[in-house]
């Protein structure tokens, strides 16, 4: 095998022209945003081009009044954060394996963190997309505006389809204002305090819980609702940088783990005693880190699935991956996702192989 | 034209002879939705489950029928008008709520479930479901859902994609299958977000999963008067702007503040320019706080009258006005055409204005009442139908409005959906690459296009909306 041909356009356009070229020659096209999450999905069958969008990282536009933001995929998230902090807003998104992911990297694989809990994934937040097809076509859905309902949602279409259907080579964003008060609290009594905090009256904005039992909550809002949940729940006060921290978590072997959230503690009690992981209970979503073992991901994953949950590969060694399986069992609907495949990427020449599609 | 002989034998089979309605009389009540435009259907079928829906489906589709799945028919862009002819398939019928875990947080619905109907029942174990269109008294959830409809407290809890976590869809051969579930970020291609908001165009939608949510122990509601909508729209921004995301903010426009009035006595004050409503929720320290911050940002951008609710008797009349504004609007014209566009928040002023400027060329009146917060205007034209000349000014006003809204950057629909409505002016914002790949959506899921044809593209057949020749009928009956 050859090593691939990087390619690294300096505008949508080009972008566009580069993907047809290659489809048109049908060679195999990895997108490539900040390489942070290379390691999800299947191993890759063929690989003949690398197309980055690391040149596409302008800002196209940021109206602090209409709390909008459009930006091109390759911008990484901490420069957008930085440019969106100037006016005291910010994007809630605080993925994993940070920081260096660029937008269109986390819009094509669908990681998040523990904001999610408050804010939802990108999929609540992405208000328009623009795709480059393998075609050569640039095609825009949605628009500029927090509510639009006009056509098809085609962000829905493309968000955390791992670079399948399309590129994505723009987006724009709903963005909220920086809480006015946002207070950072940790425990150690693991289940028992994630029932506490989610019970209460004040929801937190992000509640994570580890395998040592250690739990970090997050409130934000007005100060007195802040003030009274953390004083009645008496847990200690621990500096904002703590989430910075825990957002660079990356390990070079992990999975995630899905599941309906009243089924996560259930499913986390089948894993191997001593596994290392993290949990955003509230969500129903866990990491475990450091995965070597091909039968007990198999017993986890067939729990998680009994209860209509999903056990997903982030990373780890390409023969690893064969053995285990990126996806585990593919989704009842694959026939109707092999034939919108078919439409947009007839060649098959996005991402062979990665995807389950 | 009637359905051939065999055809409709064959849908008495699967449904019932009783349940399928084809006598040219019975079939008039469905000529139209909430819209503008009618036609009458073909035939009528009033399915009760999904068994019959997919058989149905599969009937139409082994004889190039067009299928529009119907729910209450509150829809305010012709999404369930037969356009083509055709079946209109009512699934109002499967109207039971399958279950609520109040654990989870929850429900599972047939489609033909009322929206308030739902909140009323998950009340119970102190949920809600947050998507509030103003006609949730009638609308279904599974209408809301082909819809992606939206309502006065989207701003903060987001619209019904948002909610929606899976659904059991009857596709355009009959097949049946659920798309997405209860865990979240599922393995593949996220359907059930296509699927929401395809206006019955990619399939029938037979069972709903959705979020609820717990009601909050404190609301709190504020009603302020301002001179002009535009220290209102300032005063929008203002609160945004300060970092408080209000659970709604609606305004309401001087000539929808006198109907409210004069209709509910809501205490609205009569002489505003234009008249916000806020409200909060959260615990009672939380609702407290930011009640008192946004009162002074009310003050600050020219905001008076300022008056909380201080009993939940006081916030339901304040609500009540909102919701029946369209009602009470009947005081000022019999008749009136609802629109829905969305522009960036700040170019409400500079929107508002250009309809304003409109409505006044074709001597219209208008009533604006819409959610601010969202940047999501409601343009309501105020009119006659005895005046049989004036539908034509009244079309063209509303297609100069929705191009003003273009023209600022906004879309085509906030909440109420393309439908038949606005087919025409899909091109305004989507190139024919945009179009292109939506078509391709389209041609998968339903390659022979019998499913709500006519609807969302742009149609060649058709030049132009024929208002007159459809709504003889509804003149007569006294419909409007």
């Amino acid at each position: 095998m050859t090593a691939p041909t990087v390619e690294k356009p300096a505008s949508a356009e080009e972008l566009a022209r580069r993907l047809h070229e290659a489809a048109a020659s049908k060679l195999a096209v990895a997108p490539v945003g900040g390489g942070k999450a290379r390691g999800m999905g299947g191993v890759i069958e063929r690989c003949d081009v690398l197309l980055h969008t690391t040149r596409l990282d302008r800002m196209i536009e940021h109206s602090q009044a209409d709390m909008v933001v459009s930006v091109e995929a390759g911008i990484t998230l901490e420069a957008l954060q930085a440019e969106l902090a100037k006016t005291g807003q910010f994007l809630p998104l605080d993925p994993f394996h940070s920081p260096g992911h660029t937008i269109g990297g986390l819009l094509a694989t669908g990681w998040t963190g523990p904001l999610r809990l408050r804010y939802g994934s990108p999929r609540d937040f992405l208000i328009g997309i623009r795709v480059a097809l393998p075609d050569g076509t640039l095609a825009s859905g949605g628009g500029r505006v927090v509510k639009n309902v006009s056509g098809y949602d085609m962000m829905k279409l493309h968000y955390a389809a791992l670079g399948s259907l399309g590129v994505i080579v723009a987006a724009s964003f709903k963005v909220f204002p920086k809480p006015l008060h946002d207070v950072t609290v940790s425990s150690h009594g693991g289940w028992t305090d994630i029932d506490r905090a989610l019970g209460a009256p004040v929801a937190p904005a992000a509640l994570e819980l580890f395998s040592d039992g250690g739990v970090l909550a997050r409130y934000s809002g007005s100060p007195d609702a802040v003030d009274r949940v953390v004083t009645e729940l008496g847990w200690r006060r621990v500096g904002g940088e703590v989430w910075d921290e825990h957002a660079r978590r990356g390990p070079e072997r992990w999975a995630r783990i899905t599941v309906a959230r009243a089924e996560l503690p259930k499913v986390m009690e089948a894993l191997p005693p001593g596994a290392q992981w993290w949990a955003s209970p509230g969500a129903g979503i866990a990491h475990w880190a450091n995965t070597n073992d091909a039968g007990s991901i198999r017993v986890v994953r067939s729990a998680v699935e009994a209860r209509g949950g999903t056990l997903v590969m982030l990373a780890a060694p390409d023969e690893f991956m064969r053995e285990v399986g990126a996806w585990g069992a593919p989704p009842s609907t694959l026939e109707i996702q092999r034939r919108l495949k078919n439409a947009f990427d007839p060649d098959h020449v996005l991402n062979p192989g990665r995807f389950v599609i | 034209m009637p359905l051939p002989q065999p055809v409709a034998e064959e849908l008495r089979r699967i449904v019932g002879r009783e349940s399928v309605i084809d006598a040219p009389n019975d079939l008039r009540i469905f000529e139209r939705d909430g819209s503008i435009e009618g036609a009458v259907p073909d035939a009528v079928v009033l399915a009760s489950s999904t068994e019959h829906v997919s058989a149905v489906i599969k009937v139409a589709a082994k004889h190039r029928i067009p299928v529009v799945p119907r729910g209450a028919g509150t829809g305010l862009s012709g999404g369930a008008v037969t356009i083509r002819g055709g079946i209109a398939l009512q699934v109002t019928r499967m109207r039971k709520i399958l279950a609520i875990d109040p654990v989870a947080q929850t429900a599972l619905v047939e489609p033909g479930v009322v929206n308030q109907e739902l909140s009323l029942v998950a009340a119970q174990h102190g949920l809600f479901y947050a998507p509030d269109p103003s006609s949730q008294k009638a609308c279904t959830i599974g209408g809301n859902a082909a819809e992606n409809s939206g309502g006065p407290h989207c701003l903060y809890y987001g619209v019904t994609t948002n909610h929606v976590l899976g659904m059991e869809v009857v596709l355009a051969d009959g097949s049946v299958h659920w798309v997405s579930g209860d865990a979240p970020d599922r393995v593949g291609l996220d359907l059930c977000g296509v699927l929401v908001g395809s206006e019955g165009t990619l399939c029938a939608i037979t069972k709903i999963k959705v979020r609820l949510l717990r009601i909050p122990p404190s609301i709190a509601t504020m009603l302020a008067a301002f001179p002009s909508i535009e220290t209102a729209s300032q005063a929008v921004s203002a609160v945004i702007g300060h970092g408080i995301v209000p659970a709604a903010l609606e305004m309401m426009d001087s000539v929808t503040v006198g109907a409210v009035e004069a209709h509910y006595h809501a205490g609205y004050p009569t002489d505003a320019g234009a008249v916000l409503l806020v409200e909060v929720d959260g615990i009672a320290e939380s609702t407290r706080e930011l009640m008192a911050a946004i009162g002074k940002i009310l003050g600050e951008n020219q905001g008076y009258a300022i008056r909380e609710a201080q009993t939940p008797a006081e916030r339901e009349l304040l609500w009540a006005g909102r919701k029946g504004a369209i009602g009470a609007l009947g005081r000022i014209k019999p008749n009136y055409y609802l629109h829905d566009g969305v522009v960036p928040r700040s170019r409400l002023p500079q929107v508002l204005s250009a309809v304003g400027e409109i409505g006044e060329h074709y001597q219209l009146p208008v009533a604006n009442v819409f959610h601010a917060g969202d940047g999501n205007l409601h343009p309501n034209i105020l009119f006659d139908l005895r005046d049989r000349q004036v539908l034509h000014q009244v079309e063209a006003a509303g297609e100069e409005m929705l191009r003003a809204v273009v023209e600022l950057g906004g879309a085509l629909s906030g909440e109420h959906g393309i439908g038949l409505e606005k087919s025409a002016f899909m091109p305004w914002i989507y190139n024919p690459d945009d179009l292109g790949a939506m078509h391709r959506v389209k041609d998968v899921f339903d390659a022979d296009g019998i499913l709500n044809p006519g609807k969302i593209f742009p149609d060649p057949s058709r030049k132009s909306v024929h208002l007159a020749g459809r709504t003889g009928l509804a003149v007569e009956a006294k419909w409007w």
